[in-house]
């Protein structure tokens, strides 16, 4: 995936585009239609000059000699205009020329007209000149005008859109901050902006009926384990009852007393696996709402003195360091959270291993004894155990990470030198 | 001693009756809610075992109606329903206890026995077997006159295989008793070896005969 664009801007850049580009090719055409007033109108200029010229020196009724003198004269004295005799008439001419001017001191575009005046008898070649604009400062004036306009133009659409855009998009945006509150696990649907606009009201609409089917399925899978759980409740309750029967027959030998035994382990793993589920299920379902102050410190001391036995059984070194640390939690839930890691410690850690606890200001610290670190990607998975050789629900810590979740509490694994640190930031 | 047992899982029910039978307990049966409403409101019981979910109603009902005619019948509930808030609405009605299915016969029998006895005999309580005397409200045992000293396991167990005279206890049920809720954790249930050959000790050096057996070093049996 690319760079994510915003919608606005996405409809912002073909606008400026093509903005720009009419805005660019406008500049030669204004200079060429400019261009060509500008001639236009000197040709028509120089052309009646020409007439009145003629015709008001044909008015004076001069002799040639005389006629010849004035016209030397106004070649001399008159700007833009130079005379000389002729002997036939020739086609006029018409054009512009960009020279060195003397008089000006500078580089001069001139428009010129080349033509015939007849005087008397005479003819006269006449060149009439005019000083206009030159080409290139007329294209520099023009484009700096444009470009201010571009520049304004631009302004006024990102401003624009910037304000008109947000507000028409301001029911998608509330819809989008609405829709991010929304989290299966609360069970509940999140209530979207209302909105006059079709799309928008179509689109909220849509969203809403899918965060019911997503909640109503949602639903319906929790409780379907739940119910799962609970039916099989009776079933195992049958079967252990069954065999506290078994084991009462005189007739039983020390084999078949193996088996009972074999299968009481299996039926107790059942018991535990469902028995987890249906946790699971309840931490998920939001049950466990209330909260209270919790002194984690006397609860791991309580917890710690249960799992005596299970120290001794299995010759594991236990040490704690406790500090006073009250938690705002549900007791119950803290206390399986507890209970799962003191659990996971002393099912993993191999005979004659060590367990230890630290409790200090914001954090528990569970660290045992191990032969090499855990997946773990896999760790706080469902039914995903890390190593294959121990017989746990594969739930536990699932059911601490559910936990965490549910406060916020960050839960981490690392292993260093042979001991697996399991850890709780509250 | 009459049991009326509320369950509507005939083999369930039957092992129950079965196994507390052979401890001397006269066993009655209800296998729906009308039944069992029946028998409640005609007949007295030492104990009710009360499974919460039956056909035709709720069990709690039948609590609730004993508690308001101000009957002094023991009750368990026996149920599917094992979270803490069933348990705690359950105790709140007026059981006597709460049991969570699936659960060992022997535990049921045990705890059978506790309530009994607390019903029956108030704080003056104590039972003797033989040579041996135990006292429930100073938790005091006495092998002829001879104060043992116990610890509070040894003393769990001694009152769990009294509970159970003559059946023979699967480790992982002694397990459970003794470690609650994190027993059916581990599969592993050792430690139950040497709390049962502590208190064997010492009540051999006390005096007491060899009641305890061990079966097969997969269970255990107090013969009485």
């Amino acid at each position: 995936m690319g760079r994510m664009k915003k919608l606005l801007d996405q409809s912002l850049r073909p606008l400026i585009v093509y903005a720009l580009a009419v805005l660019l090719i406008s500049i030669p055409v204004y200079f060429l239609i400019i261009d060509w007033i500008w001639e236009n109108e000197l040709d028509k200029h120089h052309y009646a000059i020409r007439e009145k010229l003629e015709k008001r020196l044909t008015r004076l009724n001069l002799p040639d000699t005389a006629v010849g003198d004035m016209i030397a004269v106004l070649d001399k004295v008159q700007p833009g205009f130079s005379f000389s005799e002729t002997a036939a008439p020739r086609p006029d001419s018409l054009y512009t020329i960009i020279r060195f001017d003397t008089f000006m001191n500078d580089r001069e575009q001139f428009r010129c007209l080349v033509t015939d005046i007849r005087v008397n008898s005479r003819l006269y070649r006449v060149l009439i000149e005019t000083n206009m604009e030159e080409i290139d400062e007329t294209i520099l004036a023009i484009a700096a005008v444009t470009v201010f306009f571009i520049m304004l133009l631009l302004a006024g659409f990102i401003y624009l859109n910037r304000k008109t855009a947000l507000r028409i998009w301001q029911p998608f945006y509330g819809t989008l901050t609405s829709l991010r509150a929304f989290r299966l696990e609360s069970g509940r649907t999140v209530s979207l902006p209302p909105s006059q606009v079709t799309e928008f009201a179509d689109l909220n609409a849509s969203l809403e009926s899918l965060m019911d089917s997503s909640l109503a399925s949602y639903r319906q899978q929790r409780e379907f384990t739940e119910n799962a759980s609970h039916e099989l409740q009776t079933p195992l309750a049958i079967v252990k009852s069954k065999l506290d029967m078994l084991l009462q027959s005189q007739s039983l030998d020390a084999a078949q007393l193996q088996t009972v035994e074999e299968v009481y382990q299996a039926i107790n793993r059942v018991s535990r696996i469902n028995k987890n589920l249906l946790l699971l299920a309840r931490i998920e379902h939001a049950q466990f709402e209330g909260t209270e102050q919790v002194a984690l410190g006397d609860m791991l001391v309580a917890l710690a003195a249960q799992f005596e036995d299970r120290f001794e059984n299995n010759s594991l070194h236990y040490s704690q360091s406790i500090e006073a640390l009250y938690v705002q939690t549900n007791p119950m839930l803290v206390e399986i959270l507890l209970t799962n890691l003191l659990v996971n410690a002393v099912r993993y850690t191999p005979a004659g291993g060590k367990i230890d606890v630290r409790l200090d200001v914001g954090s528990l610290t569970v660290s045992n004894t191990g032969t090499e670190a855990l997946q773990e990607q896999n760790l706080f998975k469902r039914f995903a155990q890390a190593s294959g050789q121990h017989a746990g629900s594969g739930l536990g810590l699932a059911i601490t990470r559910e936990i965490c979740d549910r406060y916020g509490w960050q839960i981490g694994y690392r292993f260093a030198d042979g001991v697996h640190h399991f850890s709780v930031r509250f | 001693m009459k049991i009326l047992i509320i369950e509507d899982e005939p083999g369930l029910a039957q092992s129950i009756g079965t196994y507390l039978s052979a401890q001397d307990y006269l066993c009655e049966y209800a296998g729906n809610w009308a039944q069992a409403r029946e028998k409640v409101e005609l007949y007295r019981y030492d104990c009710i075992l009360l499974d919460l979910m039956l056909p035709g109603g709720d069990g709690m009902d039948i609590l609730e109606t004993l508690k308001k005619q101000g009957q002094q019948d023991g009750v368990i509930i026996i149920s599917a329903k094992g979270d803490y808030e069933h348990k705690i609405r359950g105790l709140h009605a007026g059981a006597d206890d709460y049991l969570a299915k699936p659960f060992h016969l022997p535990e049921l029998a045990a705890r059978i026995y506790s309530v009994i006895r607390r019903r029956s005999f108030g704080n003056h309580n104590s039972i003797t077997q033989n040579e041996l005397k135990v006292d429930l409200l100073s938790k005091t045992v006495t092998v002829n006159g001879l104060i043992v000293v116990l610890t509070k396991k040894e003393l769990d167990l001694l009152l769990f295989f009294i509970g159970n005279k003559n059946r023979v206890i699967a480790k992982s049920a002694l397990a459970e008793h003794l470690s609650g809720d994190i027993a059916d954790m581990f599969d592993n249930h050792d430690f139950v070896y040497a709390h049962v050959k502590n208190l064997k000790k010492k009540l051999g050096e006390a005096g007491y005969g060899n009641y305890l057996k061990t079966v097969y070093g997969t269970g255990y049996k107090w013969e009485g």
